[in-house]
């Protein structure tokens, strides 16, 4: 039989279908997040099971993480990201011990004990300042996709100091810098730095190794190096980073 | 009128008290159907869930005819305290005498919620410079300058020192406005030099002995102070007989406590025990009926968990809860998410605690009002709350920030800290503003995730 884990997340709905017994990954999936999420998930749901010669009643369970878990009335159940992208995260990497999960709204540190379980968790939820938001604010400033901003973050010499705890400002200040001839690209890379000091103040003092990044923003070139610069840790990105909570939602339905 | 125990909506609420009247309920004066409250504007009850009892019934009606109560005190003569940033000092001392009654004005903090945001009062504190970077005590300085809530009290009494700085900005604006305040210093409690003597405190804390006299000293003023308003002396045998009554409120809501945290089948809800406990610091201004309401709730919990009856299901997880919410919904959203309370330090843990009996009244009272869990170092309350989180058996932690409550800064990282170091236990930080509805989903994710953490421990 076929599991099914869904991440209906701010930015995008992931799917991943899985082999209930080998865990075996069959097919995933990734569309923009709109309006319509239920919609929009029971599409890109319905299209990866035609793709791979699958029907509906091979599902034998959907398990519906993310943001917008509670909007698809079409899982068998929900489970929170915390939970989920452990799961996935764990299943990829076997050691990992430290999870932080940067993601277009939202922003997690998840401590797992040494059986995997999460023993605690953080999560920055009322400040964009934190997310993977503040990046595309950036990125529309300046008339670039995201894989560009991180790739011109990476030619910074010195990183431009942003000093707002607020977007808003922040995005002020950086027109301000703009104006005074500072670098593109150090300006993002002090963006960068100013969303891992974000996450390196919600970890506070004790972080455990192996630490494993994922989420969207993982896949940015540059906020890995922030990353460790600001943990003083090194940081490793988990594999598919964006997919993390599908699969570990699709893990949870097949153990269900 | 044994009915299986439910939280149900104010729609259902119609009918069950058709139902209960028809079958005979006695009401107090305050009595009636919770939907007139809304006609006085509590829209808030719109959207909770309250327990079917009619004991509860009687504690939502006692909490939101405060103010009728307070208007009649005023009409019958009485002199009326508000006793500001006052976690259960003041009252104690105030109801000593049949002419005082005192209440909490810094209780307007959920007016906002309850009125969801009709008042306006949150709208005057903004235009008095006190936005919402302060905590929602805020909304005090509104229900003064609309004199629309509670009577405008004869007497104005606030903490100030080792409270909440918030608070003393809000109260120094009051004052600045125009409202006289007798003020008293509670210093920052501090354990003992080795070269000093040292005085126990309730809660099982220390603090040198020049502390303590200290805070007599000043509580001797406000006596002095609510004396004179009086118009007659309170002896110490008076002040005895006060803190006798206070105890008494303060027993049935141990017992309370108690019986729900630990029962197993959850008897009581999370919403209605934390009204209950908030009678603690000001018994909603009126100290005998707080009891009858109180020893009606006890009597209600003891028949269900006699009957084994209650709610929530074997695998709900245990949870303790730091801070009382700005938003009631939020204790409803914990239940919906598989919690329940098992212990709570709602900012006043002290005002549970009994007043020693056998100490000189003054005393007693400097040596209760030095155990409140603002005025000591964090890291003493929140040792406090593993040792409460081990008598009730919890598995898991919500710290609920008070928005803007500078005293709630830094504390939850320092007491989830310590939970986890010394209980091993999951913790998760929330903040609950007056009206959360647009932060449910991020609210409901944190709860849930706990939730799940807590249950993945128990395998």
């Amino acid at each position: 039989m076929i599991c099914a884990g869904i991440d209906a997340g701010s930015r995008a709905i992931k799917v991943v279908l899985l082999d209930a017994e080998s865990l075996e990954v069959i097919a995933s999936g990734v569309r923009d997040q709109g309006i319509e999420q239920e919609a929009l998930a029971r599409q890109l749901f319905e299209a990866l099971l035609e793709e791979n010669d699958h029907r509906r009643n091979e599902v034998s369970r959907i398990v519906a993480t993310g943001y917008g878990r509670n909007l698809l009335s079409f899982a068998d159940t929900t489970i929170t990201e915390i939970t989920c992208h452990a799961r996935g995260v764990r299943h990829l990497v076997p050691d990992a011990t430290t999870i932080i999960e940067i993601g277009g709204q939202d922003s997690k540190l998840i401590r797992l004990n040494p059986k995997g379980v999460v023993r605690d968790f953080a999560m920055n939820d009322r400040c964009a300042a934190g997310t993977g938001r503040f990046l595309e604010i950036i990125a529309a400033r300046l008339g670039l996709d995201l894989q560009a901003l991180g790739e011109m973050a990476n030619r910074s010499r010195s990183p431009a100091a942003i000093s707002s705890m607020c977007v808003v400002f922040a995005e002020t200040e950086i027109i301000g810098l703009l104006a005074t001839g500072n670098p593109p690209e150090d300006i993002v890379a002090g963006v960068q730095r100013a969303i891992a000091a974000r996450v390196a103040a919600m970890a506070g003092r004790s972080l455990e190794s192996p630490i494993i990044f994922t989420g969207g923003v993982a896949m940015i070139p540059g906020m890995t190096g922030a990353l460790e610069s600001a943990l003083g840790h090194p940081v490793a990105v988990a594999p598919q980073p964006l997919m993390t909570g599908a699969l570990g939602a699709a893990i949870l339905a097949a153990r269900l | 009128m044994k009915d299986t125990p439910r939280q149900i909506t104010l729609d259902e609420w119609d009918a069950r008290y058709e139902v209960l009247r028809a079958a005979g309920m006695s009401e107090a004066a305050y009595g009636g159907p919770l939907r007139r409250h809304v006609k006085d504007g509590d829209l808030r009850l719109l959207k909770l869930r309250c327990d079917n009892s009619a004991a509860s019934l009687r504690l939502w009606n006692f909490l939101l005819t405060e103010e009728d109560r307070l208007h009649e005190a005023r009409a019958a003569g009485k002199k009326i305290v508000g006793a500001m940033k006052d976690l259960g000092t003041v009252p104690v001392i105030a109801y000593s005498s049949p002419n005082l009654v005192a209440f909490y004005p810094d209780g307007a903090w959920w007016i906002p919620c309850v009125e969801e945001l009709n008042a306006g009062l949150l709208r005057i504190a903004d235009s008095l410079g006190v936005d919402e970077s302060f905590c929602p005590v805020r909304a005090m300085l509104g229900a003064f300058l609309t004199q629309e809530h509670f009577p405008i009290p004869d007497l104005l009494t606030c903490s100030v020192g080792a409270t909440c700085d918030d608070f003393s900005t809000i109260a120094q604006r009051l004052n600045g406005l125009g409202y006289p305040i007798l003020w008293w210093e509670i210093p920052n409690r501090r354990w003992p030099d080795p070269d000093e003597l040292a005085v126990s405190l309730p809660g099982g804390f220390c603090a040198p002995r020049p502390q303590v006299d200290f805070v007599k000293s000043e509580l001797e003023r406000v006596r002095e102070g609510l004396e004179t308003l009086a118009g007659e002396p309170f002896d110490a045998a008076a002040l005895s007989a006060g803190i006798k009554k206070a105890n008494q409120v303060r027993r049935l809501l141990a017992e309370l406590r108690r019986l729900v945290f630990t029962a197993e089948i959850c008897p009581l809800p999370a919403l209605e025990m934390l009204i209950a406990e908030m009678f603690a610091i000001h018994f909603c201004s009126d100290q005998n009926e707080t009891i009858a309401v109180l020893q009606d709730l006890l009597d209600e919990v003891k028949n269900r968990i006699q009957a084994n009856q209650g709610f929530f299901s074997g695998e709900t997880v245990r949870v303790f809860w730091v801070n009382p919410v700005a938003d009631l919904r939020a204790m409803n959203l914990l239940e919906e998410c598989g919690g329940r309370i098992c212990g709570t330090d709602y900012l006043f843990s002290h005002a549970l605690d009994e007043i020693p009996e056998d100490l000189p009244p003054v005393e007693a009272l400097a040596r209760m009002a030095l155990s409140d869990p603002m005025v000591g170092p964090a890291a003493d309350r929140a040792e406090r709350i593993c040792k409460d989180i081990r008598s009730f058996g919890a598995e898991a932690l919500v710290f609920s920030r008070v928005p803007g409550a500078s005293h709630c800064a830094t504390e939850g990282k320092v007491i989830c800290d310590v939970v986890q170091s010394k209980l091993g236990i999951p913790t998760a930080e929330i903040e609950v503003p007056p009206i959360s509805d647009s932060l449910r989903p991020t609210l409901r994710s944190r709860l849930e995730a706990l939730i799940e953490t807590t249950k993945d421990q128990r395998k």
